[in-house]
């Protein structure tokens, strides 16, 4: 624990209104998942969805694991593995055209 | 106060010259960051493997069609799941809660919000139980139903594990806690660690959460 974390990190209630954006972010993928439901949206669902879960965890990996805060070291360890595996496994899934079937 | 307890706060009264030492300890390491937090972050970037294997195996198996049983796509209950979902999210909040609060020296909080990050897993692991006690009972659909449901369950019960590893990890912080009337400076960086895995198993559900259930849910399961 250092000081400078500390200064740096937010206050309780900065974690509570991060709280309540990813709970709005949830509820709008549910909403957004019966709205398809009825209208069809297609492409257009999917990527609102894709890019909602990815802005939530953008804000529990830079908030809440505090990445943002941390050396550029730390961001690179983590960011490899996550880079390895979403280019590895989207190889796959579009080598099977899976992708291409869905869309 | 016991012995132990003094030698907690007394930690926290000499917070600086504790600082120091961490950041002194800290440049010895060669890359300037504690090599069991460096570990822990190497090790959560290699279960981003993992779970990718078993995302992409879930997704190849979900598109396509089977002459036996249910697929999950078909039985999901998204209302439930969604309900779940929120559950973990805000074990978020009181995790970095817990951690905020042993970094002032809150002793009683730290306790107080390590134990409802427990509660809070073991309810999503409560609905996950159910969850799959109604697929298996009522809808029929077991782990050799078809690939599409046994590529779910070991997904969903891989993740599942990882909370329940959590939950004990969490449950033992609080007992050493509480046992030794506080958690030390060094002790803190336990604490750090249980909470990255803690959120790391977090932000694994919200791509779970999104991609198996949300994606691939028919509207007839929705």
């Amino acid at each position: 624990m250092t000081q400078e974390h500390e200064v740096h990190h937010p206050s309780p209630i900065q974690y509570i209104k991060i709280a309540v954006g990813l709970a709005v972010l949830t509820a709008i993928e549910v909403a957004l998942f019966y709205i398809n439901d009825s209208l069809d949206l297609g492409w257009i669902n999917t990527a609102a969805l894709l890019i909602l879960a990815f802005l939530k965890f953008v804000i529990v990996i830079g908030w809440y694991m505090h990445l943002r805060f941390e050396k550029t070291v730390v961001s690179r360890f983590f960011a490899f593995g996550f880079i390895l595996a979403f280019t590895l496994y989207a190889v796959v899934l579009i080598g099977f055209g899976v992708m291409a079937a869905k869309a | 106060m016991t012995a132990a307890a003094q030698d907690a706060a007394s930690s926290h009264e000499g917070n600086d010259d504790h600082t120091l030492e961490d950041a002194h300890h800290a440049e010895h390491e060669s890359t300037g960051v504690d090599n069991r937090k460096l570990a822990m972050w190497a090790f959560l970037s290699s279960e981003f493997l993992f779970f990718g294997a078993l995302i992409t195996n879930y997704l190849l198996y979900s598109s396509r069609d089977f002459a036996q049983g249910p697929t999950p796509a078909e039985i999901y209950d998204i209302p439930f799941t969604s309900v779940s979902s929120f559950v973990l999210l805000m074990s978020s909040l009181t995790m970095v809660l817990a951690h905020n609060a042993v970094s002032r020296g809150d002793q009683g909080a730290t306790r107080t919000w390590l134990l409802a990050t427990a509660m809070l897993g073991s309810v999503f692991l409560a609905g996950q139980v159910f969850e799959f006690t109604e697929f298996i009972t009522l809808e029929g659909m077991t782990l050799r139903t078809n690939p599409a449901a046994s590529a779910f369950y070991v997904l969903t019960g891989f993740h599942g594990t990882h909370v329940a590893i959590g939950v004990i990890m969490l449950l033992a912080l609080f007992g050493l806690s509480k046992r030794l009337g506080g958690l030390t400076d060094k002790q803190f960086l336990n604490l750090e660690l249980v909470g990255l895995y803690w959120h790391f198993v977090d932000i694994i559900w919200i791509v779970i959460f999104t991609v198996v259930y949300l994606l691939t849910a028919t509207p007839a399961g929705g």
